[in-house]
């Protein structure tokens, strides 16, 4: 890995934020933050991640919610994994998280507290799939 | 139609003209609105539209009689007050119609104070039923504000601390004492005890608005004994507990809430998992036993004490014993488990012998038609 991957984190609860940023840094991961729905789609939008990591229930109820069906409609971002966390729900059933029909387009759901080792694995997983995707679709380009 | 309106509504159906233009005229002047009908069919189609507080009904009428008339419009409108009027007055008429739904019965012939009065009560009971539901609609959306409330307020700051936790020993292990290290681990496990408690307490308010019944589809019980004992054999565990499923070919699917059957089995497992022996067994079974499926799942653990036994399926009752006092548990589990069975039609019965086995056994109604089992 020549460059190291970007994660920007949009969570309102700015302990998370802090833990979760000082974990991914400690894995060699470049890390923004947001700590509002916003301001996290603007930075998503102009830093362009390699993933993200998004809390569903923000200030608003469904703030996250509308923000991923949202950044899907985005060209650039429509194809950059999501990882959904959330203190509220516990069960992945709940979201029915399916990035082909799902109504929440995301790649996983995650409860929080996260399992460090688990988030590690799981951020390093859906960034490497999407560098293979970008690489086959450039090949294909070529061709 | 304004509700000022439709809540002074009074429909009459008889094939008497004479005892349709008598009631129109006695509760005209008492200030209700009335309409008539000299047949059940007008009736009914009318009622459909307004949805009156009260009907007063014929029982003996050519083409659809009262009790007729009283099947079909409790299907549309179960808050509906209906009155009879019985012509050959026996109490056996006004029996049956009570039976079907009927608030009370006026014998012919009546006087118009006897219509009034029997009129008068019926509108006063559906204003009081109407108050109730009302009162308990208030009361219901309290609770489900109270419970978002908590489960926010609460559970939030909890992650929070233990999310810190979780990170410090896994970025900074090296730099701790080995004391500091289990100071840090045990904080963990007593936020976790707390987050479970929150979350269990959370599952049985859900119960108790009935959330679970709602997405009931047809479920494959077998396949999600093997997922949960897949995700069990995952975890690595101290006490190398082997874990068997033992799933019937000829078990047929069961109507309920993947959720809450997913739950149910978790729970029972968990259970015989944490109260074992190093070493030591959890087969969970699935098979048919006549129109019922029975699942039970069973430990060689340390079994249950006889008189522990009656408090099982209570709300933070815990066994308490030398060897279970330091397992983890909200003491909610069980109750789970039994609201999810009681929701489901079934029942749960335990089985155990102090320091060799406990077995619970859970059985639920098999689902009756062949229709396609939910894969999802």
């Amino acid at each position: 890995m020549s460059e190291s991957k970007s994660v920007l984190i949009i969570d309102d609860d700015s302990d998370f934020v802090r833990a979760v940023q000082a974990l991914l840094e400690s894995s060699g991961y470049r890390v923004r933050s947001a700590l509002n729905g916003r301001e996290g789609l603007q930075l998503a939008k102009t830093t362009q991640p390699d993933l993200i990591l998004l809390d569903v229930m923000m200030s608003e109820r469904t703030e996250g919610f509308f923000l991923l069906q949202e950044m899907r409609r985005v060209p650039v971002l429509s194809n950059t994994p999501v990882i959904v966390v959330s203190s509220i729900y516990s069960d992945e059933p709940v979201f029915r998280v399916d990035p082909e029909t799902g109504w929440l387009p995301a790649n996983l759901f995650l409860a929080k507290p996260v399992e460090p080792a688990k988030l590690l694995s799981e951020v390093k997983r859906l960034t490497s799939e999407t560098s293979e995707k970008s690489t086959a679709a450039t090949g294909r380009r070529q061709l | 139609m304004p509700s000022s309106e439709r809540e002074k509504t009074v429909f009459v159906i008889d094939d008497d003209e004479i005892i349709r233009l008598s009631c129109e005229q006695i509760l005209h002047k008492s200030g209700y609105r009335v309409e008539t009908f000299g047949n059940g069919y007008e009736g009914i189609e009318r009622l459909k539209a307004v949805k009156p507080p009260l009907l007063v009904v014929d029982i003996k009428m050519p083409e659809l009689d009262g009790f007729e008339v009283i099947k079909i419009v409790r299907k549309i409108d179960p808050e509906l007050v209906i009155v009879v009027i019985t012509g050959y007055a026996t109490i056996e008429t006004a029996v049956d119609a009570m039976k079907m739904g009927a608030y009370d019965f006026l014998p012919k012939p009546f006087t118009p104070s006897e219509l009034r009065l029997i009129i008068d009560r019926g509108f006063e009971r559906w204003r009081l039923a109407n108050e109730t539901r009302l009162l308990r609609k208030q009361k219901e959306e309290v609770e489900r504000k109270f419970v978002t409330l908590v489960s926010h307020q609460l559970k939030a700051p909890l992650g929070a601390v233990k999310q810190y936790l979780d990170v410090l020993l896994y970025t900074c292990r090296d730099q701790f004492s080995s004391e500091a290290i289990e100071w840090i681990s045990r904080s963990q496990s007593r936020i976790s005890e707390m987050i479970s408690m929150i979350q269990d307490w959370l599952m049985l308010a859900k119960l108790d608005r009935g959330v679970l019944c709602e997405s009931a589809s047809l479920c494959d019980l077998g396949k999600i004994i093997e997922e949960t004992l897949q995700e069990y054999q995952q975890i690595p565990s101290a006490n190398e507990i082997t874990l068997t499923g033992e799933i019937a070919p000829d078990l047929v699917p069961v109507r309920g809430d993947k959720a809450g059957l997913g739950l149910l089995v978790d729970n029972l497992v968990s259970n015989a998992v944490k109260y074992n022996r190093p070493g030591g067994k959890v087969t969970v079974r699935a098979g048919r036993e006549g129109r019922s499926i029975v699942l039970e799942v069973s430990d060689t653990g340390l079994g249950i004490p006889q008189d522990f036994r009656p408090h099982l399926f209570e709300e933070f009752y815990r066994v308490k014993t030398p060897e279970t006092q330091k397992i983890p548990g909200t003491g909610l589990g069980l109750v789970i488990c039994k609201r999810i069975v009681d929701e489901l039609g079934g029942s749960i019965e335990v089985d155990s012998k102090e320091g060799e086995y406990s077995v619970f056994t859970v059985k639920l109604p098999a689902a009756e038609s062949e229709e396609e089992v939910d894969k999802n």
